[in-house]
């Protein structure tokens, strides 16, 4: 039975209607894939921020911005500056729990000349880094020398390229993976660069002096916690024998985080549902009106012998395809709005923000298409079913 | 004839998006000491590049003995605007920045369309001389 | 004898006085030969079109039984009725009876395209000759007279070459010419094919075509 050519012409010889069809089903597979990519990235950003931050407690100056702002620094990238003595490092080790405690210093850049904007300049130790040096080592082969730089994934700086900062050439080495945080716009050195770089700074006008004078600081101490350890009771001694210095515990951070996230998804998947629904009863509908249209035509097919299951076929095919064609016109649309605008939608939302990997997105693309397949066959059901029990004898009576 | 002349007026309604928006909302970054970027350039260059298209998809509506040589000429304009932003004139260097997170793929994505829409007047104002001959 | 219609009648519900049902077909039996021109005559809403249905396999009878040839036809499941009315039996409907997405050439060809089977594309082009709407094979329905898309569901029924033809009000939108024409290719392709054309017509001009001539009036065969 030769039902697909003459499904195809139909579709083909009426394009108002095959195009108002299919514009129905692509709306509802933009909605879905381009809702789905969303959540499914917030969620992969998340993971990232969790993988990246490492470290069970982060010390900070108590003089620093509120844990909020200091989450922003992780989340969005957003600049931040701000010191205790070096030795708070040394004295977080004393603290019974702590296994690793690895420093940070902080340095806003006035400008770039790689970008027009502040850009967040970080400090480690690569010898007792825990967080960021194992992420560096998978993109650097070798050590970070003096006024070598390693650039995050935002940073549009070619490897052996110079940047100035504080008019100090830096050569970048290396630039890291995505991860989806604002760390994205990080550029990474070792100690002995970030003094040269605050002292250029202090050149500048930009202070990094503390009360005290002295002038090894640092912005950061990365703590570790021992296995067996109480988290919170290590975040206590810490704060209480370590003065003008706060304790931030990453899991509240990444709660915090993880809350938004939830009401972000909530709402993205809210949104998702009512379109559905809305396209559905709209399918409903417009599958409804064409069985009157097509009631003559169905009854001549039944006249020249075509069955009843051939014709309900037919009407469903014609539906899939339908189906098809929006699906895959929705799915691609979505696909260069979420991917060709991925830095606007990560810096509207505040929250990290990585794409899954190449092989699920392909998988959420297909499973996009079979369900406007699947959605657009279902609304066309009842009309199918009129359609394919039409009475050719009442149907073609003279004036109908 | 009436299937000829659609094109140009989708090339020329998005002509008009492209000149608009390179110089507002699709536009480059805006900096608080009032120094301009690379981008500010580039941006200059959309909107000369969206004037120019506007007016090919005009005298394509109008003039129709030279319609096939002016969705081509539509077609390389347009891939010359993608090209524009990035690639022949750099940008900003960091991704989140206005013109790398929207002017940009804004830009592209406004002349692709342009330019298959003028593909598409292209090849329908072939066939029909192909018909007429 | 090819088909054969024992004590066949169709009542349907109609709110009228006191009486619910009413006898569109009243009980009746007919056979249909090979070669030969079967004419039934009658008024509008005399059942004819009801009667034609019945015979071709489209409306269930209330009560009897159609046969062709060994084939009860309301015994069988709609598929296979489905397939042997498009192989074995044609029906040219009053009503205009088109595809509006399909060409002129495609609609004569669907009774055979829907079921896989070669379509005899030169065939129905000697028809359409014959007829005069060669030059309309590209066209569609839309742009067809009411003549011209009678005569193209004659040719859809004649293509298929069935062993029974029905026609109902063939020669309805035609000319004196065309009418002709289409009541001598309807005799022709029962005496030299050898089979059963019934031609249901309230028009005069079949009657020197007919081997037998019917009358109903008020769902009775005379």
């Amino acid at each position: 039975m030769k039902i697909l050519p003459l499904s195809l012409k139909n579709l083909a010889r009426k394009p108002g209607r095959t195009a108002a069809l299919v514009l129905l089903t692509a709306f509802l597979a933009l909605a879905v894939f381009g809702g789905s990519v969303v959540i499914l990235s917030l969620r992969t950003g998340l993971q990232s921020l969790e993988a990246r931050l490492g470290a069970d407690i982060i010390l900070v100056p108590s003089e620093a911005q509120s844990k909020v702002s200091f989450q922003n620094m992780f989340l969005q990238g957003t600049t931040g500056a701000f010191y205790m003595d070096a030795a708070v490092a040394d004295k977080a080790l004393e603290v019974p729990g702590v296994e690793k405690a690895a420093p940070q210093t902080f340095l806003a850049s006035l400008k770039a000349d790689c970008c027009s904007i502040k850009i967040q300049v970080i400090g480690i130790d690569p010898a007792k880094d825990f967080t960021v040096q194992p992420w560096i080592a998978r993109s650097l082969t070798g050590d970070m020398g003096d006024m070598d730089v390693v650039v995050g994934c935002k940073v549009e700086a070619g490897i052996g390229e110079i940047i100035r900062i504080y008019e100090q050439r830096c050569k970048v080495v290396a630039q890291l993976e995505p991860t989806g945080t604002g760390l994205d716009t990080a550029v990474y050195c070792n100690m002995h660069t970030m003094d040269t770089l605050l002292a250029a700074a202090e050149a500048k006008g930009v202070s990094h002096k503390i009360a005290s004078g002295d002038d090894s600081v640092i912005s950061a101490v990365y703590i570790k916690v021992k296995d067996g350890y109480d988290i919170d009771t290590v975040n206590t001694a810490l704060t209480g024998k370590l003065r003008k210095v706060t304790a931030v515990r990453t899991r509240s951070m990444i709660t915090g985080v993880s809350d938004s996230l939830a009401g972000v998804s909530r709402t993205v998947s809210a949104m998702t549902v009512v379109i559905w629904i809305l396209a559905f009863i709209i399918l409903l509908l417009a599958y409804t009106l064409v069985v009157r249209e097509r009631t003559r035509e169905f009854a001549v097919l039944r006249l020249i012998g075509a069955s009843r299951g051939m014709l309900g076929r037919m009407a469903l095919l014609e539906s899939a395809l339908c189906g098809l064609g929006g699906g895959i016109a929705g799915t691609g649309l979505a696909a260069i709005g979420v991917f060709s605008f991925s830095a606007l939608i990560e810096s509207s939302l505040g929250l990290p923000y990585l794409f899954p990997g190449i092989g699920t997105i392909l998988l959420l693309a297909a499973g996009t298409v079979l369900l406007s397949i699947a959605v657009s066959a279902l609304a066309s059901a009842f009309a199918a079913r009129r359609l394919s029990r039409v009475q050719p004898g009442t149907a073609l009576r003279e004036g109908n | 004839m009436k299937k000829q002349i659609i094109p140009g007026y989708a090339v020329f309604v998005l002509a008009l998006a492209i000149s608009v928006g390179s110089v507002s909302f699709l536009g480059p970054c805006v900096h608080e000491d009032g120094t301009v970027g690379a981008c500010h350039w580039a941006s200059r260059a959309l909107l000369g590049l969206g004037m120019l298209l506007s007016v090919l998809a005009m005298l394509a509506v109008l003039l129709r003995g030279a319609r096939l040589g002016l969705y081509l000429a539509m077609c390389l304009s347009s891939i010359l605007g993608i090209l524009t932003p990035g690639t022949l004139i750099s940008l900003c260097k960091m991704s989140s920045m206005h013109c790398r997170a929207v002017m940009q793929p804004a830009m592209t994505i406004l002349f692709a369309a342009a330019g298959l829409a003028a593909l598409c007047g292209a090849v329908i104002c072939f066939r029909e001389k192909k018909e007429r001959a | 004898m090819l088909l054969r219609a024992d004590n066949i009648s169709k009542t349907f519900f109609r709110k009228t006085g006191s009486a619910n049902y009413f006898y569109a077909v009243s009980p009746l039996s007919l056979e249909i030969h090979p070669e030969t021109v079967t004419v039934l005559m009658g008024r509008s809403g005399s059942g004819k079109t009801t009667l034609l249905n019945m015979l071709s396999g489209i409306l269930q009878p209330t009560e009897g039984s159609v046969w062709l040839g060994d084939t009860d036809l309301y015994r069988l499941k709609d598929a296979a009725l489905s397939r042997l009315r498009n192989e074995r039996i044609g029906v040219v409907p009053q009503a205009r009876s088109a595809v509006d997405t399909l060409t002129v050439m495609e609609n004569i060809l669907l009774p055979e395209r829907l079921y896989g089977r070669k379509a005899p594309a030169e065939k129905a082009r000697r028809w359409m000759e014959m007829f005069e709407i060669g030059h309309l094979e590209n066209a569609f329905p839309k742009e067809l007279s009411g003549g011209e898309l009678r005569r193209m569901a004659i040719i859809r029924a004649l293509v298929q070459e069935p062993e029974v033809l029905f026609a109902d009000e063939p020669t309805g939108d035609l000319d004196d010419e065309n009418t002709e024409r289409v009541l001598s290719a309807l005799a022709s392709y029962a005496h030299e094919e050898k089979k059963g054309v019934m031609i249901v017509t309230h028009e005069n001009d079949a009657v020197k075509y007919a081997d037998r001539i019917f009358k109903m009036e008020g769902g009775e065969l005379f």
